[in-house]
């Protein structure tokens, strides 16, 4: 094996040994996620099972009855009619009952929408705990729905009454069909639901490219600084190898780590997302025409590839001023992190939008460029993808080189900064 | 020629002067002994020597091959032992003495070589197994020193080697480097603030004060030019007559 190999599996050991390393990367997404995920979808769920709706109909003409009716056929929702002679009694019952809603039928019902005057429905969400609430106000969202057909209905009734050959013409004159033009493709799919599935990818691969920087960065950080820590450093340093293989077995060694918790994070993120059911239902990318295509993911995760490697090599860095494994952490936490964060800025703003100014300032920090790039991806669209490969590699080179460097001089050994004292070594 | 040859080397810390002009050469096959008080300039010396800080001024030599423009090559050369050193904690201490040997193996069969005799030096027989994380501070030091002489250097560098242990494994660390030294004839630059520990171990000591070279020479040659019971006496004789006015280089 040759020294590089040696120095890497040691590397390797040393990190999947560490259990609290182990357990954040891997245990934390693979369980943490899916356990959130599985909690928000039986909140969810509760919310899906049959409400349970009580009326009252203080009306006894036809339009009452038809509303009772049009309730019962509705799906998910158990309809109980009690008898009360006031809406206090009503409620009394409803809560005895154990029902989320109220609907109460006022005397007048029949007789205003007669008179072609507006009737009023009045509905009460019965909030038994104060919990989420979710139940109550889906019963409403329900119950609203099923009054807006009733209504339409009835309005196209008294409009063919009036003596209108095509109701409907006249209740909705104006209709509009909506679909997108994504590629110069056009989709029948309405922007609304695009963006929709646009902003949801917008959102997940931002997380997780973050993620993987913030914790692979973190990682780098600890491996130079737990050398520091526990005083292996100095031998390290004096081994008869060549300083790039030992600065290139670090970076392999966190690269190994972060990508097993890219993987974690990805199964965990899929079963969060699983339980919504964001995953399976409503419209895929390729419903919308954007594909990944191989050359299009092999780029992406180039580019991913070389981000992560610049936020290594950046992490060892400012890791040589620590003295141990927590300030290392710290230290690159307050370095990255301001780095890192404009890549949330353009989850939901197009970067040509952007002041150039702000642009070019945006596209000069590495870790923006996953984020944009994405777009770039979903396009097809891969010249600014090559490009912003040729800009990466040029700065993974010279923080490469940098680090190189550093590792070859004595800076590494005597480097430091002190925290509060006034006392600074050269 | 010379294993070591130090010639008026300097090393300033920002405005701290660390080492002030210090030359000595040690033989090959030598024990070689560097004693002095906390802050002299032991360790400074000494990480120059082992590659890990450039001096700001004059040179330093091992088997001819400059420690600051012949690094890698003096690298190869040498095996250093920290004053405050640690082993990888999740790793075992026989993982440990196998990551070292293979780093300066060539072949397998002599990593084995290596790591056998590593394994045998430490004396930790079955807590090789266990995790360094579990080692007392005596154990890791045995465990050290045997990977530093494992792979038999030409030039074994120790900084302290049994500083900071109770008496019983300082004695056994003694020993362990007295015999290696004996049956291998690997050179030895230790340094050391106890000069009873010196006097036990080295063929020849030079007496190092404030960034400089006080004397040098064979124990007893310095016992007898001070007529002094022990190297101590000698020590406090020698800073006392010539703490402006070093004597640098071969002495005695
Ligand atoms: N990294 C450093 N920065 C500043 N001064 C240092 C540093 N290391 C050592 N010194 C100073 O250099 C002098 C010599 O130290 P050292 O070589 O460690 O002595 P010894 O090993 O003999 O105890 C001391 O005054 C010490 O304070
Ligand atoms: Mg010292």
């Amino acid at each position: 094996m040759s020294d590089f190999w040696v120095m890497a599996m040691k590397e390797l050991k040393n990190l999947f040994r560490d259990k609290k390393l182990v357990f954040g990367l891997v245990i934390v997404p693979l369980i943490l996620l899916p356990v959130m995920g599985k909690a928000v979808s039986v909140g969810m769920e509760q919310a899906q099972e049959t409400t349970n709706v009580a009326i009252v109909n203080f009306d006894d003409g036809e339009y009452g009855r038809i509303l009772i009716k049009a309730l019962e056929v509705t799906p998910n929702v158990t309809v109980t009619v009690v008898n009360a002679s006031s809406v206090e009694e009503a409620i009394q019952r409803a809560i005895e009952e154990k029902q989320n809603v109220l609907v109460v039928i006022p005397p007048d019902f029949t007789a205003k929408l007669k008179a072609n005057e507006t009737a009023t429905v009045e509905i009460y969400g019965i909030f038994m705990s104060i919990g989420a609430g979710v139940k109550e106000s889906v019963s409403e969202g329900r119950i609203n729905a099923v009054l807006q057909v009733l209504s339409d209905e009835i309005a196209r009734i008294k409009v063919k009454n009036l003596g209108a050959s095509n109701p409907d013409a006249i209740l909705q004159p104006i209709t509009t069909v909506s679909r997108s033009v994504i590629n110069n493709n056009v989709v029948g799919v309405p922007p609304t639901v695009v963006s929709g599935v646009i902003a949801a990818q917008a959102f997940t691969i931002p997380l997780i490219v973050f993620m993987m920087v913030m914790i692979t960065s973190q990682m780098a950080a600890g491996a130079i600084a737990s050398e520091k820590e526990n005083k292996t450093l100095e031998t390290l340093l004096t081994l008869p190898v060549p300083r790039t293989h030992i600065v290139g077995a670090k970076i392999f060694g966190t690269a190994m780590m972060g990508l097993v918790a890219a993987i974690a994070y990805m199964v965990g993120m899929k079963y969060y997302m699983g339980s919504f059911g964001l995953g399976s239902a409503g419209v895929s990318l390729e419903d919308l025409g954007l594909v990944v295509t191989p050359t299009g993911a092999m780029l992406f995760a180039l580019v991913v590839f070389t981000t992560i490697i610049i936020a290594l090599s950046l992490a060892m860095i400012v890791a040589t001023f620590a003295e141990d494994v927590q300030s290392a952490t710290t230290l690159v936490s307050a370095v990255i992190l301001p780095l890192a964060f404009p890549a949330f800025l353009l989850m939901y703003t197009d970067i040509n939008d952007l002041p150039s100014f702000v642009k070019y300032v945006l596209l000069a920090i590495p870790f923006t460029h996953p984020v944009i790039d994405y777009r770039y991806v979903l396009l097809s669209d891969y010249r600014p993808l090559v490009i912003s490969l040729i800009y990466l590699a040029i700065m993974a080179l010279a923080i490469l080189y940098a680090t190189a460097r550093l590792f070859s001089s004595e800076r590494i050994m005597t480097a430091q900064v002190s925290w509060g004292r006034k006392k600074k070594r050269e | 020629m010379p294993m070591v040859e130090v010639l008026d080397l300097e090393k300033d810390y920002g405005k701290v002067k660390a080492l002030k002009g210090v030359s000595f050469s040690i033989n090959e096959g030598e024990i070689f002994g560097l004693i002095g008080p906390n802050g002299a300039g032991k360790s400074t010396t000494l990480k120059i020597l082992a590659t890990l800080l450039k001096p700001t001024g004059g040179s330093a030599r091992i088997a001819g091959y400059d420690v600051v423009k012949e690094a890698s090559k003096v690298r190869e050369l040498i095996s250093y032992l920290p004053e405050e050193a640690g082993a990888y904690k999740n790793l075992t201490g026989k993982e440990y003495l196998e990551f070292m040997a293979k780093l300066y193996a060539k072949d397998e069969a002599k990593a084995r070589e290596m790591l056998e005799l590593g394994m045998e030096l430490s004396g930790l027989g079955e807590r090789l197994n266990d995790k360094v994380a579990t080692y007392s501070k005596g154990m890791a030091r045995k465990l050290l020193i045997a990977r530093a002489l494992m792979v038999r250097p030409k030039l074994a560098i120790l900084d302290e080697p049994a500083s900071g242990l109770d008496i019983v494994n300082a004695y056994a660390i003694r020993q362990m480097i007295r015999r290696f030294a004996r049956s291998e004839g690997v050179t030895f630059l230790l340094s050391s603030h106890n000069m009873l520990e010196v006097e036990y171990l080295c063929h020849r000591v030079a007496l190092i004060n404030k960034g400089q070279i006080v004397e040098v020479g064979t124990p007893k040659e310095l016992k007898d030019k001070y007529s002094a019971e022990n190297l101590e006496e000698v020590f406090m004789t020698a800073v006392g007559a010539n703490i402006s006015e070093p004597i640098g280089g071969e002495g005695g």
